[in-house]
């Protein structure tokens, strides 16, 4: 019989063999890190045009009566045609381009300006002032879009047939939906802080529904014996733990540095359960189980 | 960069990028584009200062740069999908190796991420205890326990897949 070792290293072999990187990667590499460059070049280049602008009066001026010399204030550098660059964040590229040449910007990078998929990162970034001509440098997503099954939720707080009535301050809707994620039938969201970068969250909510809600009702055992803690939501037991990815409540003895995922979830009524979770790094700025068992408090029921 | 240098980063990606690429895979237990994703961003890294490390094992700065972006994502992407365990009861095993290699990848995805790191540099990449501490940036007694537990789990996933065979 093989060693566990052995078993392991020869079930990883076959997992990544025949995956080879795309026949693109040196150019891509070489790509992000102009990416990086040009952002720098961009600041640098708007520095150099702002004191060109301060100038330029002078010049104009040289053969005027002197009645006619001003210093340079910062009045002069309006001399200059400044735009506000708009959000284009989000949008398919061809339309960002478009938006951008609207607004007397240019994407420069032929690439970028004909490439499919959404934009990720804008630079500069939206609502700056830049001249009129600058170069943006767009940061193309070519990740599927995350699913959006449940469609436009508003301000995401009612799913699945809850009503999230309480979140912490400052957080907003994910913009997306999953269902059946978590087991027939459920369906999860996120929230996030403003700006956080794609994929991340601050606060997931997770509803079971019929079947599915048999997984709260497991874990409510098998958590309670693996030492969570249980706290009362409206007259119901619910279990508040830290987990693991691995799904195990993670013990004191756990390296903090393995990370667990803050998490409360309970059956609200027959048929009807919710999970909470508190991302890693959100927990650091807010203490995850308050927050969590206010959540969960603020959770009802709708028709 | 000169012309060299440039020419000498080709050749560092072709050598070098699929067991990177393969590595990402494994320790972020993610899909081919994300670990691709990571990938780039490490190698990015690698170019930046490509002048400077080319010389001095620029493939451990790569790897460095790679597995901690990995841990790091894994640990803080939201979660679309969980992924389930059970195969449906109706399809039946095709052969005991093939489910057992499939139960031991599920299972390496369990793991918590930097025990999944551990396990990936220590068993696929045959790194040893020292030099998957130092890419890991952790103690020698960390990669031993993390390793020590990471291998229990998969020991006892795999008596259970025996006895299901059996």
């Amino acid at each position: 019989m093989k060693t566990e070792e052995e078993a392991i290293a020869d079930a990883m072999a076959a997992h990544v063999a025949g995956v080879h990187p795309g026949p693109t990667l040196g150019r891509d590499v070489r790509r992000r890190h102009r990416a990086r460059v040009l952002r720098f070049r961009t600041a640098g280049a708007a520095l150099a045009t702002a004191l060109v602008a301060v100038t330029v009066p002078a010049l104009i001026n040289s053969g005027e009566p002197p009645k006619a010399q001003h210093a340079a204030t910062g009045q002069d550098q309006a001399v200059m045609d400044l735009v506000v660059v708009p959000d284009v964040v989000g949008k398919p590229v061809a339309e960002a381009v478009q938006t951008l040449k609207q607004a007397g910007l240019v994407v420069e990078d032929p690439e970028t300006a004909t490439d499919t998929g959404s934009v990720r990162v804008q630079a500069p970034a939206a609502g700056q002032e830049v001249t009129m001509g600058t170069n943006v440098q767009l940061t193309v997503g070519r990740e599927p879009s995350v699913p959006q099954d449940l469609g436009d939720l508003g301000d995401g707080r009612k799913l699945g047939g809850i009503h999230v009535g309480y979140l912490p301050d400052g957080l907003e809707w994910g913009k997306w939906s999953g269902k059946n994620g978590f087991g027939k039938t459920s369906y999860t969201t996120t929230f996030v802080e403003p700006g956080q970068p794609e994929g991340y969250y601050a606060v997931q909510v997770v509803v079971f529904a019929g079947e599915a809600t048999k997984q709260v009702a497991q874990r409510l055992v098998r958590f309670s014996e693996e030492g969570a803690k249980t706290v009362d939501i409206r007259g119901k037991e619910a279990y508040l733990a830290d987990v693991t990815e691995g799904g195990e409540v993670a013990s004191d003895t756990t390296d903090n540095s393995e990370g667990s995922t803050s998490t409360i979830g309970w059956t609200l009524r027959k048929g009807l359960a919710v999970e909470v979770f508190i991302s890693p790094d959100y927990a650091k700025k807010v203490d995850a189980a308050v927050e969590l068992k206010k959540i969960a408090e603020g959770i009802e029921p709708v028709k | 960069m000169t012309d060299e240098d440039e020419t000498a980063f080709d050749e560092f990606l072709a050598a070098r990028s699929t067991s990177l690429l393969r590595t990402a895979i494994l320790v972020c237990g993610a899909t081919h584009h994300d670990a691709e994703d990571l990938v780039q961003h490490a190698l990015e890294k690698v170019y930046r200062h490509w002048p400077r490390i080319r010389h001095d094992n620029p493939e451990a700065y790569a790897r460095k740069v790679l597995v901690n972006a990995a841990i790091s994502r894994a640990r803080r992407r939201r979660v679309v999908q969980e992924i389930t365990f059970a195969r449906p009861p109706d399809t039946a095993a095709k052969s005991p190796d093939l489910d057992l290699r499939d139960t031991l990848i599920e299972e390496l995805r369990r793991l918590p991420p930097k025990m999944r790191a551990v396990i990936v540099l220590r068993y696929w990449e045959d790194q040893s205890e020292s030099a998957t501490a130092s890419l890991l940036g952790c103690s020698l007694g960390t990669v031993k326990s993390q390793a020590a537990r990471g291998l229990a789990k998969i020991r006892e996933r795999m008596t259970v897949a025996e006895g299901a065979i059996r």
